[in-house]
């Protein structure tokens, strides 16, 4: 138990950590002097210390969505599979319920951003309900390939299965699975090929779109939401694609799960600084193609397995 | 004549839950109908025949109370008769119930053998003399289905329902669609089992067509309540899919996977009448402030009705399926049941399945995108029309009749597991296992019956949920967080309401990807100011839909019924004796059509009757011309 709370504690104070690594190796590869690591805890303090300026057109939905945006996000981060075999976990839940919690926390901040009569939220709002519409299927049937694979839709439960008994002749339909998710990855946190968290030019923006009425506290909460965001895409990815390093003592399994958690963000910087972002209706391309290799997963999975 | 057996009772129960809150809300909606003698007298009978609906235990019973209820919705329809739009929406109701009827009629007249005043248990027998089941089946689906309005047989529900008074669509649409899926799961338990596999495939594949045609078409809707309406053919799909994979489940003899999807389909019957009531009465509250269904003439309504606003909220939640709404339960039992599709040995079945997650899926996304369109534009931002910025909330009677729904959806979410219990209770008599001890083995959590299958538990989320956010409030309590408040950042212009994005704009990106099915007509005017293509005065953008189904199948029956009905008149020719040797073909192809279903088929008396057909046609009707 207390090294459940440790390791949510864990992942609660190291979310900004990887968007802030992210950045930094990013700036690093383009020639520009890296900005530090800690740039997501500097951003968070100062604006706790803001005052929260709201519009005039708004209403009461931008007080109530930050904190939507934020509980469903901090739920499932104490729904995740544990990093280590042995640990306790919350085994009532699965990951239908997880994606649900995901979009709620989308819903209302779609909402957010029409609350201000601003039409830079509605132009972001509007296309954060275009990708999250075609992203929903794709992850449904990745999760129904993990849960043929896994025997279990339980993610905590599932990845203990997957890392006592590695499906090695699934390996073909595993890999796919593990390509969907990592485009969904992408697009479910607004990196590059989707959207570029970086600007704030009209023609590119979609979260940022939506938050830019927002600021101080509400600010802050938006922004750790997008921070831990991250952290539970990336740590699903690794505990059900890396399954292995879990049956080590706790301190040690935490150890190399935030090493690949730091993998995944590695990777998700070398991504962005190697592709350009798609035009938004070249989006629908990128998320076929996440629902092409999920129903191959499954499909792979059927006609070798069964 | 009546019966009070388990399936009976449950849809009782679900009558009093629907209706209950709506006679609240109709009640305080009584100043807005102008005959009020008229309205209320069809309002009740409408209510006591989908009583006697449901309690019917004969054929001649039920029809008369089902034609009963399509009669009084029809008058209800038409109860702002002067409106424009209504009188052919209520043609078109009139024409498509009893299209239906007829196929219900000939199904009970072939089931129980022309007496119609046997019970409903006795009539299985005879069906199962009868040696065409799949007519039977298409019968029910051709009769029930169009009532229930799913595709290609829904286009009278985007129109009907709009136009009736909003207490009477909160009711056909919550209520009465229900009826109709009543008496399919009636028909399919108890009288024309056991199923073919077929059939589950069929009603799968209905489903998720309907479900994603339904919310592709919601969103590309402006009209308040024809958006609400589409949605209804989205969820009777949802339904569908759950009532199919009950039946593949159960011809593959997988009864506990049977059992868990009938039981998932009865759900999310129960959730959506409670939800999609609730959205009709508060879309209702709007409508009756504002006077107008164009959703781009609403805006900021949420400063001026909060407890509207909040009551649509609830209902938007729910109805996109998030959780730890009732929706979201339900739709994750039906998405569970497609999970236990793993376990079905066909691979061809097997491989299949999987696109009937992917439409449902799909449908949940889009459905997330129609209603932050449907509450955002409505209820937030500036109002964009007069009418809007003079709203204020409703009377105590609506508010009353809307907060009660609130209610029964609460209680759908938290006490799920109760429910559940229930409506196994009233599925075991027909033949289905008692699985309740399976799936809800304690009172807060619900268990999956496939084998890979998870556990999702609503008091458990609605608490972590409400855990969360009372810290994160708490802390801001405690940080002190100062607030000031400014106009939005326009760069530079005033903020005003013209600057807003619209519903239209809104779902752009969506129906540009799926234009090929949309095909909109596009009316663009601006008037530019001296040759600059950039540079105008003024702009029109207005985009149209017509809907696909209707534009082909049923404006090509239309044409086709046209050209043979000139095609007739121009062999009748007025003259006496050919319309006489036309009648009497008409009856001879009848009497032979019945001969060749009804009793014994062979090749050689089918083709003695083409010929005699044949040959009296061109004797008698065709004659020698010329």
């Amino acid at each position: 138990m207390i090294a459940y709370i440790l390791w949510i504690a864990v992942m609660v104070l190291t979310a900004p950590l990887f968007l802030s690594l992210i950045k930094m190796i990013k700036m690093w590869l383009l020639f520009k002097k890296p900005l530090s690591p800690l740039q997501g805890y500097r951003d968070f303090s100062k604006l706790l210390s803001k005052e929260v300026l709201i519009s005039q057109e708004a209403s009461a939905i931008t007080h109530i969505a930050p904190y939507m945006v934020l509980a469903p996000l901090v739920v499932v981060l104490f729904l995740l599979p544990p990093p280590s075999a042995k640990s306790f976990f919350i085994s009532f839940t699965d990951a239908f319920t997880l994606t649900g919690l995901v979009a709620l926390s989308s819903f209302f901040l779609m909402l957010l951003g029409l609350d201000s009569a601003s039409s830079f939220g509605g132009i972001g709002s509007s296309r954060e309900a275009f990708i999250s519409a075609l992203v929903e299927p794709a992850m449904i049937l990745v999760i129904f390939a993990l849960s043929l694979m896994a025997k279990n839709l339980g993610v905590a439960q599932a990845t203990i299965n997957l890392a006592h008994h590695f499906p090695i002749e699934h390996l073909a339909s595993f890999a796919f699975a593990g390509i969907a998710f990592f485009i969904l990855l992408i697009a479910e946190n607004g990196r590059i090929p989707v959207d570029n968290p970086e600007t704030h030019l009209e023609l590119t923006m979609v979260h940022e779109a939506m938050i830019l009425d927002i600021s101080g506290w509400y600010l802050a909460l938006v922004e750790s939401a997008a921070a831990i965001k991250f952290m539970i895409f990336a740590s699903l990815f690794v505990s059900f694609f890396m399954p292995f390093g879990m049956d080590a003592p706790f301190l040690v399994a935490l150890l190399i799960f935030l090493l690949k958690v730091a993998f995944v963000a590695i990777l998700v910087a070398l991504i962005e600084v190697n592709t350009a972002k798609l035009r938004l209706f070249k989006v629908p391309n990128l998320l076929g193609l996440a629902i092409i290799f999920a129903f191959l997963s499954l499909i792979s999975y059927y006609i070798l397995g069964a | 004549m009546f019966t009070f057996d388990t399936l009976s009772l449950l849809f009782v129960l679900f009558l009093a839950l629907g209706v209950v809150p709506n006679i609240f809300y109709a009640w305080g909606y009584m100043d807005h109908i102008e005959r009020k003698g008229h309205f209320l007298v069809h309002y009740l009978s409408f209510i006591l025949s989908m009583l006697g609906v449901v309690l019917s235990n004969t054929p001649l019973a039920f029809l008369f109370f089902w034609e009963i209820m399509s009669l009084t919705s029809w008058q209800l329809i038409l109860a702002n008769a002067h409106e424009k739009g209504t009188l052919p929406a209520a043609r078109l109701y009139f024409f498509m119930t009893h299209f239906g009827f007829v196929f219900i009629l000939l199904f009970f007249l072939i089931t129980s053998d022309g007496n119609l005043s046997l019970s409903f248990s006795e009539l299985h027998a005879i069906a199962a003399h009868f040696p065409y089941p799949t007519l039977l089946f298409f019968l029910l689906v051709l009769g029930f289905l169009s009532k229930a309005g799913v595709v290609p047989m829904h286009v009278w529900l985007p129109y009907a329902h709009p136009a009736a008074p909003s207490a009477v669509s909160a009711l056909m649409s919550g209520v009465m669609l229900k009826i109709a899926l009543y008496g399919f799961l009636r028909m399919l338990l108890e009288v024309l089992y056991p199923w073919h596999l077929e059939w589950g495939v069929v009603v799968l594949i209905i489903g998720a067509i309907s479900s994603l045609i339904g919310v592709l078409y919601a969103l590309s809707e402006h009209d308040m309540k024809a958006l609400l309406a589409n949605h209804s053919i989205e969820n009777i799909g949802i339904i569908l899919i759950a009532f199919g994979m009950g039946m593949i489940f159960g011809s593959l003899h997988l009864p506990l996977l049977s059992a868990f999807a009938f039981i998932a389909g009865l759900y999310h019957i129960f959730n959506h009448m409670s939800f999609k009531s609730l959205l009709f009465m508060s879309a209702g509250a709007v409508l009756h402030q504002t006077h107008t269904k164009n959703i781009e003439k609403y805006g900021s309504l949420i400063k001026t009705m909060p407890i509207t606003a909040a009551n649509f909220l609830f209902a938007a939640v729910s109805i996109s399926a998030l959780p730890p709404t009732n929706g979201f339960l339900s739709e994750w039992m039906i998405f569970q049941s497609l999970l236990g599709s793993s376990s079905i040995s066909d691979i061809i079945l097997k491989i299949s399945i999987p696109f009937t997650v992917f439409a449902l899926a799909l449908t949940g996304g889009l459905a997330i995108a129609c209603f932050v369109k449907a509450f955002g534009i409505t209820f937030l931002g500036l109002h964009r029309s007069h009418n809007a910025k003079h709203a204020h909330e409703v009377n105590r009677l609506m508010q009353i009749g809307m907060l009660s729904m609130a209610a029964v959806v609460l209680a759908l979410m938290l006490f799920a597991p109760l429910f559940l219990h229930l409506f196994d209770d009233a599925l075991v008599p027909f033949g289905l296992s008692d699985i309740t001890g399976r799936i809800t083995p304690t009172f807060w959590s619900i268990h999956s019956i496939a084998h890979n299958g998870g556990v999702v538990s609503p008091l458990f989320l609605t608490f972590a949920l409400a855990v969360v956010v009372f810290a994160l409030d708490y802390a801001a309590k405690l940080l002190g967080v100062r607030s000031r408040s400014h106009r939005t950042w326009a760069c530079g212009y005033r903020t005003n309401a013209k600057m807003q994005y619209t519903a239209t704009g809104f779902a752009g990106p969506i129906r540009r990807f799926f234009a090929w099915l949309y095909r909109p007509e596009v009316h663009f005017h601006k008037k530019t100011v001296a040759g600059h293509t950039t540079k105008f005065t003024s702009a029109l953008y207005d985009v149209h839909i017509k809907p696909l189904f209707e534009a082909s199948l049923y404006e090509g029956t239309k044409k086709a019924l046209n050209v043979i009905s000139y095609w007739v008149y121009r062999l009748g020719h007025f003259e006496q004796v050919r319309y006489g040797a036309i009648i009497f073909n008409l009856m001879l192809s009848v009497l032979f059509g019945y001969r060749i279903i009804a009793h014994h088929f062979s090749w050689a008396t089918l083709v003695l009757e083409a010929v005699i057909l044949i040959a009296s046609i061109k004797i008698l009707v065709i004659g020698d011309k010329e």
